[in-house]
């Protein structure tokens, strides 16, 4: 829990849709949770839980295609001490019965990030996407 | 990401340093398995390492499978807070 009370704060960016970006994404969620005031260990954890996020777009929404011109788009919204994190492309639909982690007595790699997700957040969310997107995830936390 | 490999009799020492992803991830599994996969016995330094996500974590799943079919040792030496974290979330698939 932060002890410091976050001011209402919305900022949004958008990315090119490839791996190349994620140390972007990173780069953009410290720099708005900087301006939030949150505590470095709560600030590594979410900034790896939207990393991983951003990663299962280009991976699996795109299938890391190299040739895609297509932009993602990062929400960081604070509201009344509760953080929430939006997430927007134009990729493969994502059925969410089929986003799930893998089996712990499953050792083959992959499969993490939406484990790394989920213990992070409190809330994971898949909504209509509203045009012109298709999938839009919002990630939540109460700080 | 860079990297640097000491070698020490049948010993490899691959000290990374930089952040692990997605995007880097390639390089790093073929820096580490063909050392494994020649039988050397790997040593990862990630005192340097200043970010690791899931795909670093996938590396070194990968690393201690082979190391096991290998017959050879893959350990970790040193460890960054920020890589501890990562690694002691995921311990459970580790």
């Amino acid at each position: 829990m932060n002890e410091v009370a976050q001011a209402n704060h919305t900022e949004k960016k958008a990315f090119l849709v490839k791996s190349s970006s994620l140390k972007d994404v990173r780069t953009f969620c410290r720099e708005v949770f900087a301006k939030l005031q949150i505590e470095q260990n709560l600030k590594d954890e979410l900034v790896l839980a939207i990393a991983e996020a951003a990663q299962n777009i280009v991976k699996h929404a795109y299938k890391d295609d190299p040739n895609t011109k297509d932009i993602m788009v990062v929400k960081i919204s604070c509201e009344d001490n509760k953080l929430q994190i939006a997430f927007y492309d134009r990729g493969t639909p994502v059925d969410p019965k089929k986003v799930k982690h893998r089996e712990i007595d499953n050792i083959k790699p992959g499969g993490l990030g939406t484990f790394f997700i989920q213990e992070i957040m409190d809330a994971v969310e898949f909504k209509e996407g509203g045009k012109p997107w298709i999938n839009h995830l919002v990630l939540t936390k109460k700080l | 990401m860079t990297y640097k490999v000491e070698e020490i009799d049948n010993k490899r020492i691959v000290h990374l340093d930089g952040e692990i992803d997605m995007e880097v991830a390639d390089k790093a599994r073929n820096t580490i398995l063909p050392l494994i996969e020649a039988g050397h016995e790997v040593h990862l330094n990630l005192s340097k390492v200043e970010y690791m996500d899931s795909s670093g974590i996938s590396i070194l799943i990968e690393s201690k499978k082979l190391s096991e079919q290998k017959n050879t040792k893959f350990e970790l030496v040193d460890i960054s807070k920020p890589v501890e974290k990562v690694i002691a979330m995921a311990k459970k698939f580790l």
